[in-house]
């Protein structure tokens, strides 16, 4: 899996979002990831762990991972269903449906300043 | 990027990033996305082809060319970790391949494809195929501006793939179940393996090939070449307009 290259890309996406002395004020991170993201929150946060060590940088933060769950969108009964056992049909008319709202996050929703 | 182009939210407290859309993959989507429209000027249909290790992707690539490239102008990027190996099997055919080496990346991004084809002449070239690198896993989560996503599942590697990878098969428009010739001595059920490729992507399309006895590879040339025109032809609509 790539998530060192995950953790790399959270501080590159910060650094380009936030200037430094905000950064600096950073204390936490609140990642979603989706559960068809293909990534898995406990090797996420060990290779957090790693490259903040690693790269002195952002060693002051705590990552929060917020795992989502795959829920589908069904129009003809305006209905949301979420998926189990990765069988993509609508709970209510029991139509195959992949039309994904939901589940595929990989995305930073919140940061907290001190 | 400067500072001052940088978010001037007051550093205090909680900041939700609900629209400042912190996708971590944001870079590599820029990236595909220059990239589709570089194809769709060029008129050129990007084949992505993924599957496990060992699935047969090179072999069906090295049949696919010496029955094609005679009929469509085609070239092939093909990743892997270390070594030529692929794209001098490739070369073989008297198709015109580029290996990117990715130097222990699981997975080929955008990026990679970019700089590819600037080492790569696409004049006139109508089907661009890349071989992705052998994994289920990771590359599923990184688009490389591909028109379709073909993934190869070898009877050898057993029936229940689709739903212990579902975000490759679902974000795939076509699968091949590769190596049928052996389907005789293992117990891989083909209905099984559809039935559960469509629990997670009901329109996925299904083909059953072997690169050995040739079976279904017709079927597979024909859809390569149907998906070249229809790029072509969408492209002449736009024209005319």
């Amino acid at each position: 899996m790539h998530e060192i290259s995950l953790a790399r890309s959270i501080l590159n996406t910060l650094e380009a979002e936030f200037s430094s002395e905000q950064l600096g004020q950073l204390t936490e991170i609140g990642l979603k990831v989706g559960l068809l993201s293909n990534v898995e929150p406990a090797l996420m946060q060990n290779a957090f762990e790693a490259v903040t060590t690693t790269e002195n940088r952002f060693q002051q933060v705590v990552l929060k991972i917020e795992t989502v769950p795959i829920v589908i969108y069904c129009e003809a009964c305006d209905a949301r269903s979420t998926i189990a056992n990765y069988k993509f049909a609508c709970s209510s008319c029991g139509q195959p449906n992949n039309n994904i709202v939901s589940g595929t996050e990989l995305l930073i929703h919140q940061v907290r300043f001190e | 990027m400067d500072k001052a182009a940088k978010s001037s939210k007051t550093a205090r407290g909680t900041v939700a990033c609900d629209n400042t859309t912190l996708h971590l993959l944001k870079a590599n989507d820029f990236v595909a996305e220059s990239i589709r429209k570089r194809m769709a000027e060029n008129n050129i249909m990007l084949i992505n082809i993924t599957s496990s290790a060992g699935s047969g992707k090179t072999t069906l690539l090295q049949e696919t060319a010496r029955r094609i490239s005679g009929k469509v102008k085609m070239k092939i990027l093909v990743g892997d970790l270390e070594t030529e190996r692929d794209a001098d099997r490739l070369r073989q055919t008297g198709v015109d391949a580029l290996q990117i080496v990715t130097g222990g990346i699981c997975h080929l991004e955008a990026q990679m494809i970019w700089q590819a084809m600037e080492s790569l002449n696409l004049d006139g070239v109508e089907l661009l195929i890349v071989e992705n690198v052998g994994n289920l896993v990771c590359p599923a989560s990184f688009d490389l501006g591909e028109d379709y996503r073909v993934t190869l599942l070898a009877t050898t590697e057993g029936d229940d793939k689709p739903k212990k990878y579902p975000r490759m098969f679902l974000t795939s428009e076509l699968m091949l179940v590769s190596k049928s010739d052996l389907l005789p001595y293992l117990p891989f059920s083909v209905e099984a393996v559809v039935a559960d490729a469509r629990d997670v992507n009901p329109n996925i399309d299904v083909m059953q090939i072997s690169s050995t006895t040739g079976e279904g590879i017709d079927q597979w040339c024909n859809w390569l070449l149907d998906k070249v025109k229809e790029k072509q032809e969408a492209a002449n609509v736009v024209a005319a307009q």
